[in-house]
C-alpha cells in the first residue's frame, strides 16, 4: 500500500516547514481569538465600518455575535485557506515534481516498490502533515477561546466547521498534487497549481465585494466552502463540503493514476 | 533467453533526436559496452531498460520480464547508476545511503561499507557540497551495495580522477568474475576496451555495431606523428610508407594514421633519426567515421 522508509524520510524532510506555517497560523488564530470581546461590541467591528470593502473581500463582512460566529467569521474566511494553500503548494511540489525535476526519483524508485505504491505514499503523506495541521488549529482556537472566554465556543458548530475547512483543503491539496504528478519540472508545477489557487481566491475575494460581482462566486471552488452553512447545519452546505471531499480524492486518483503511466526523463 | 532484450525500440523526439529501430542483446554473465558520441541516445536506450520511458514502439525486457509493466519487480535485481546523478540535497551521503539500502529492503547495507573504502569515500558530508567525484562515488556505492546480478551503468566513470577510474575498471573486472550481467555507456574507448566483451555502437540514434572487442579494435586507428632530424628523411619516408604524408606546419614531421600497421611504421621510421614523436588515440568520433565509412 505504501512506503514506510519514505513516509518517515518525508516527515524528517518536511518537518520545519509545516512547524512554520503552525506558528503563524498559531499568531493569527491567538490574536483573532483575543479581539473577541463579548460585552463591548468588538474593535474588529468597528474597523470594518470603516473599510468595508476591504473586510466584505476577505468575507468578514457581516461577522455574527456569538464566539464560534466571530472566530470563523474572521479566521476561515481567508486566514485558513490562503495560508494552508501556500503550503499545499510547496509541498505537493516537494513531493513528486521536485523529485522528477532534479532526477532523484531514481533513488525512490530503486527498489520493488511500484511507482504506485511510492507516489500514494506521498499523497498519504500530504493528507496527514494536513491532518496534523488542522488538529493543532482547532486545539489552538479550542483552547485560546477556553482561556479567555469558558464555554462561549460552540463546540458542534465548530467541528462542522473544520470538516468543511478539511475538504477545502483536500480539494485544494488534490489539485496541486495533481499538477505535481502531471509536471516533470518543478517550475511549471509549482506554476500551474499556484495559479489555479490564487485565481480561486482572487474570485472568491471579488465575489465577496458587492451584488454585482456576486455571481462569481459559481466561478470558484472556495465557494464549496460555506461556513455559514456548516454552522447552520445546513443539508446544502453538506453537500458541497461532500462535492469538495470527492472533488480532491479524486484528484488524488488521478494524479497516481497519470504518474504510473507517465515517461519519466531521469 | 536473454538477459537484456531490446528488440526494435524506437522513441522519438522529433528532429532526429532519440533511437530508432534499436536491437540488441546482452548475455548472462556478459560486460556489454554501449558506446556514442553526445546525444546518441544512450540515456535514451537506458531509461527504457530502467522502465522509466516507455518506447514508441519496440519492446525492452530484463530476464524475460517487459521493463515498463515490470519496473518494481526487475529491480530487486538491478543496480542503477544513472548518468545525470541527483540526491536529496538536505541529507548526508551516509543517510542518503542508509535510504537507499532501506528502499531496496536491505536488511543492512550490504557491500557499501567495503565499496566506500575501495573508492576512499568519506559520506559524512553534505550531499548538496559534494565534488561531481564525490557524487560519483556515492551514485557507484548505491547501484552495486547490494550485489545485484545485473548492473546498468550510465557513464560510469564521469567525474572520477584517473586513479579512481582504475578502481572503477578494477571493480567492473571483479564483478565480470562474479558472473554479473553488466551493461556500461560511455565516451571513453579504452575503458570500454578493458573491460568488456562486446560493444554496442550507436549514432544520432541507430546502431551502427554491435561485436565483440576485438573485431572493433581492428579498426581502431591511432594518429602517429613524427619528427625527423633533418627534411630529406622525412621525405624519404613519406616515399618509403605510403600511408604517410607530409605535416603542413614542418617539413621534418609526417603525420599517418595507422591500425595494424604500427609495426611497420615504427620499424620504418628505426631507419632515420627521430626526434619526437607523439601517438594520439582517435577520437571517439574519429573512430566512428573511419571504421563505419562517414557520415553518409
Ligand atoms: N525528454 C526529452 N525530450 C526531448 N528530447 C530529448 C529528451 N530526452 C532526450 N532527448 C534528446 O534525445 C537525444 C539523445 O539524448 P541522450 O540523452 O539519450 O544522449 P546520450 O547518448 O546519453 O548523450 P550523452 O553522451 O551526452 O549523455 C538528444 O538529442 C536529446 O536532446
Ligand atoms: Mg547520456
Amino acid at each position: 500500500m505504501m512506503n514506510l522508509t519514505l513516509y518517515k524520510r518525508e516527515w524528517k524532510a518536511n518537518w520545519v516547514m509545516l512547524v512554520i506555517f503552525m506558528g503563524v497560523l498559531t499568531m493569527y488564530a491567538t490574536m483573532i481569538v483575543s479581539m473577541f470581546d463579548p460585552e463591548m461590541g468588538d474593535s474588529l467591528k468597528v474597523m470594518a465600518e470603516s473599510m468595508p470593502e476591504v473586510f466584505a473581500a476577505f468575507g468578514m463582512a457581516d461577522v455574527g455575535q456569538t464566539l464560534l460566529e466571530f472566530v470563523t467569521g474572521y479566521l476561515y474566511g481567508i486566514l485558513l485557506t490562503a495560508f494552508p494553500a501556500v503550503y499545499i503548494i510547496i509541498l505537493a511540489n516537494r513531493l513528486v515534481a521536485k523529485y522528477v525535476d532534479n532526477g532523484s526519483m531514481v533513488y525512490l524508485l530503486s527498489g520493488p516498490q511500484k511507482r504506485a505504491q511510492i507516489v500514494r505514499t506521498q499523497a498519504v503523506f500530504m493528507v496527514t502533515s494536513l491532518v496534523v495541521m488542522l488538529v493543532y488549529v482547532m486545539g489552538v482556537i479550542w483552547m485560546t477561546s477556553e482561556l479567555l472566554f469558558p464555554k462561549e465556543l460552540e463546540m458542534e458548530g465548530f467541528l462542522r466547521v473544520n470538516a468543511g475547512l478539511f475538504g477545502l483543503w483536500i480539494l485544494l491539496g488534490g489539485v496541486c498534487f495533481l499538477c505535481s504528478c502531471i509536471w516533470n519540472e518543478s517550475k511549471t508545477a509549482i506554476g500551474i497549481s499556484s495559479a489555479v489557487v490564487v485565481y480561486s481566491l482572487l474570485v472568491q475575494m471579488i465575489s465577496q465585494v458587492g451584488d454585482k460581482f456576486e455571481n462569481l462566486k459559481y466561478a470558484t471552488p472556495m465557494t464549496l466552502f460555506s461556513v455559514d452553512g456548516l454552522i447552520a447545519n445546513e443539508s446544502e452546505a453538506w453537500i458541497m463540503c461532500a462535492v469538495m471531499y470527492g472533488a480532491g480524492v479524486l484528484c488524488f486518483v488521478v494524479g497516481v493514476s497519470v504518474f504510473k503511466k507517465k515517461n519519466l526523463p531521469i | 533467453m536473454k538477459t537484456i532484450e531490446i528488440n526494435h525500440i524506437t522513441k522519438d523526439y522529433g528532429g532526429r533526436r532519440g533511437v530508432f529501430d534499436l536491437s540488441f542483446q546482452v548475455n548472462q554473465g556478459e560486460v556489454l559496452g554501449f558506446l556514442g558520441p553526445n546525444g546518441a541516445g544512450k540515456t535514451t536506450t537506458i531509461r527504457q531498460l530502467m522502465g522509466y520511458i516507455k518506447p514508441d514502439s519496440g519492446s525492452v525486457s530484463i530476464l524475460g520480464k517487459d521493463c515498463f509493466a515490470h519496473a518494481a519487480e526487475i529491480q530487486s535485481s538491478l543496480g542503477y547508476l544513472p548518468g545525470e546523478i541527483a540526491f536529496m540535497d538536505s541529507m548526508n551521503g551516509m543517510e542518503f545511503i542508509r535510504f537507499v539500502a532501506k528502499m531496496k529492503r536491505m536488511k543492512d547495507l550490504g557491500r557499501a561499507p567495503e565499496l566506500m573504502e575501495q573508492f576512499e569515500l568519506d559520506a559524512s558530508g553534505k550531499l548538496k557540497k559534494m565534488s561531481k567525484g564525490m557524487k560519483q562515488k556515492i551514485g557507484i556505492v548505491c547501484a552495486f551495495m547490494q550485489d545485484p546480478d545485473i548492473l546498468i551503468l550510465d557513464e560510469p566513470t564521469s567525474g572520477l580522477d584517473p586513479l579512481m577510474q582504475n578502481r572503477f575498471v578494477d571493480l567492473i573486472l571483479s564483478e565480470k568474475k562474479r558472473g554479473k550481467t553488466i551493461l556500461m555507456s560511455s565516451h571513453i574507448f579504452e575503458e570500454i576496451e578493458k573491460t568488456c566483451d562486446r560493444a554496442a555502437i550507436i549514432r544520432a540514434g541507430e546502431l551502427v555495431a554491435v561485436d565483440s572487442m576485438e573485431k572493433l579494435c581492428s579498426g581502431k586507428r591511432k594518429e602517429l606523428q613524427i619528427t625527423f632530424a633533418e627534411e630529406q628523411m622525412a621525405a624519404a619516408y613519406v616515399q618509403a610508407f605510403d600511408k604517410a604524408e607530409c605535416a603542413a606546419a614542418n617539413k621534418r614531421t609526417v603525420v599517418m594514421k595507422v591500425g595494424k600497421e604500427l609495426d611497420a611504421a615504427i620499424k620504418q621510421a628505426g631507419n632515420y633519426t627521430v626526434t619526437d614523436m607523439d601517438i594520439h588515440t582517435q577520437s571517439l568520433e574519429d573512430f566512428f567515421l573511419h571504421f563505419y565509412g562517414g557520415d553518409e
